[in-house]
């Protein structure tokens, strides 16, 4: 089993499979992740926040940046990942699989980090298209996962410095004629050993032997130009999912935008892309007629009910905040309605307290947000009555929904119902 | 291996152990036992897919070009080629399913709203043209790089 492990390593050899390529990729992998974490957790502390913890409201444009780059660096995972598995890809075949506790740490740290790595970045993708085939909660699963991988990350890159701080710079890498060194010469394990005891006579004979002889009398590639090539597709392909994607949440890229599920300019209130329609929500035509009525609940058992034309006879503003996504996507738009904070002092709303929002939408994870006081105590954040210059579509939360600086759509709650003000 | 990798090391692999087992922890908090249980098949499938058809699959593609090519075109040659087959085979994977999507997934209107195969057809033709773009540079730099030894002797 040995032998065959060794002569299964030395036929998958290649010139980009080299501990130096390892190091390059696996940077930018390892930069990708902790990129997708840093979005990650903010995304996710946006919305489920820690007591006391407090969120800028500017710039705008905050969320709309972490989560587009959020994705973008998610879908970029994909080549990165795949080619640094192909560097490493050898290495599945080392003998024996497990030479001791420490060693076995070092394996299943491997093994975690690339199960949950193609999983997160799968789902996370199919995410983006909201399909969801799969047995398992998306968002939990998604978080939980995140310190899994980031936790079997630094595990590895414990186990692997030596190895990183050799070939983070390009030394070390070829021999005297300046050609890399191939990956089995270099990684100083039994592949010298075992090489040396084996007699030439020795090789395996049957049809591994025929599989392992038509393979040998393959050409080789030439080591320089295969390993440049290797790279440049890599973080080529990164760079091009990432260019013909990205323009759904940025819009100097989207003439670029191919492939992203969301394009910049389709959708109701002259082009302004929808998550949740008012058909998937449950909201009727009864429910948004002239007997809607927006309740509005302060801590001192002061309630107060506005009739559509009554927040219109109140002061209008208007601000250009974006619609950001947590599935990426986001696009600017105008916007015009009531400031939040206006509409709280009529129930003597009092410094610091938060709010809790209510939809009129019976079920759904976007039923209810909670604000705190910093978006609330800012000017920018509405109840909105207007978009782009029209009344609210259904689809965009008619008669009123809110609007905040630098918040998840999600938490930009439609078709309200009921705004309480809360202690915090 | 100095003391302060062997710091670092230990830092490291610790605080890794620590990351890791959090997200056990809040998997196992939030997420009920038999859902974990379907995580599993999929992370199982993940490296089955990878380790078992993907990886095996590109080494067999390699293999089969040089086997063919390998003695009469320089490395160059199948290397652009091989590039231009990795760009539209990473950009297939990404797309595919987004096609599948469009027939499953939530129709809200706004979503998904392009014909992603045609799209993806049109990237496959211009890879393919690109490709065929670089070989004829490779070709003009490789006959240039043979001229040049001989003009530098005159």
């Amino acid at each position: 089993m040995r032998r065959l492990m060794y002569e299964m390593r030395r036929a998958l050899q290649s010139p980009p499979r080299h501990p130096r390529l390892a190091v390059v990729v696996g940077r930018l992998l390892g930069a990708a992740f902790l990129v997708c974490f840093g979005t990650g957790l903010y995304s996710h502390f946006l919305q489920n926040p820690i007591p006391g913890m407090v969120f800028p409201t500017s710039p705008v444009v905050l969320y709309s940046w972490t989560q587009g780059i959020h994705v973008a660096a998610g879908i970029a995972c994909f080549p990165l990942l795949l080619g640094k598995l192909y560097v490493v890809y050898p290495r599945l075949f080392v003998f024996p699989p497990v030479r001791g506790p420490i060693d076995l740490v070092e394996r299943a740290s491997i093994a975690v980090f690339v199960a949950a790595s193609i999983v997160q970045i799968v789902t996370g993708l199919l995410n983006t298209y909201e399909w969801y085939p799969w047995p398992f909660p998306f968002r939990q699963v998604h978080y939980a996962l995140a310190y899994v991988i980031v936790g079997s990350l630094v595990i590895h890159i414990g186990f692997k410095l030596p190895l990183i701080a050799e070939y983070w710079t390009k030394h070390r890498t070829a021999d005297e004629e300046g050609q890399p060194l191939p990956v089995m010469e270099t990684e100083g394990e039994d592949a010298g050993a075992l090489r040396d005891t084996v007699a030439p006579g020795d090789a395996p004979r049957g049809l591994t032997g025929r599989v392992l002889r038509w393979i040998d009398a393959t050409p080789d590639a030439e080591p320089r130009v295969s390993r440049r090539a290797f790279f440049a597709t890599t973080v080529g392909v990164a760079a091009g999912v990432v260019a013909l994607t990205a323009g759904q949440s940025f819009r100097v890229l989207a003439p670029l935008n191919a492939f992203a599920p969301r394009t910049m300019g389709i959708g109701p209130n002259r082009g302004l892309p929808v998550n949740r329609t008012a058909a998937a929500a449950r909201i009727t035509e009864d429910l948004v007629g002239d007997g809607w009525r927006l309740a509005v609940r302060g801590r001192d058992g002061v309630d107060r009910l506005f009739s559509y034309d009554q927040l219109l006879a109140m002061p209008q503003h208007g601000v250009d905040l974006p619609i950001a996504c947590v599935e990426g996507w986001s696009q600017m738009a105008t916007w015009r309605g009531v400031r939040l904070k206006e509409l709280l002092a009529a129930v003597g709303r009092r410094p610091g307290e938060g709010a809790r929002i209510t939809s009129m939408e019976v079920r759904g994870s976007s039923r209810r947000s909670e604000m705190s006081a910093q978006f609330i105590d800012d000017d920018r954040t509405l109840v909105a009555l207007r978009l782009n210059g029209d009344v609210l579509d259904m689809d965009h939360g008619y008669p009123a929904r809110i609007i905040a600086p630098a918040r998840p759509g999600a938490l930009q709650t439609k078709w309200l119902g009921t705004i309480e003000v809360t202690r915090s | 291996m100095t003391r302060t990798m062997r710091t670092w090391r230990i830092v490291l692999v610790l605080a890794g152990i620590a990351v890791a087992l959090l997200g056990a922890w809040i998997m196992v908090d939030t997420v009920a036992w038999k859902k974990i249980l379907g995580l599993a098949t999929w992370l199982a499938a993940a490296v089955i897919v990878h380790d078992a058809i993907i990886a095996p699959g590109v080494f067999a593609v390699d293999l089969a070009m040089r086997r063919i090519a390998g003695r009469r075109v320089p490395t160059g040659v199948i290397a652009i080629v091989q590039s231009g087959i990795v760009v539209g085979s990473v950009f297939t994977l990404v797309v595919v399913p987004e096609i599948v999507s469009q027939n499953v997934g939530k129709a809200t209107g706004t979503l998904l709203t392009p014909d992603y195969g045609m799209r993806l057809g049109v990237m496959w033709i211009v890879v393919a043209a690109l490709t065929a773009l670089a070989l004829v540079l490779y070709r003009v730099i490789r006959r240039r790089q043979k001229v040049l030894p001989s003009d530098d002797q005159d």
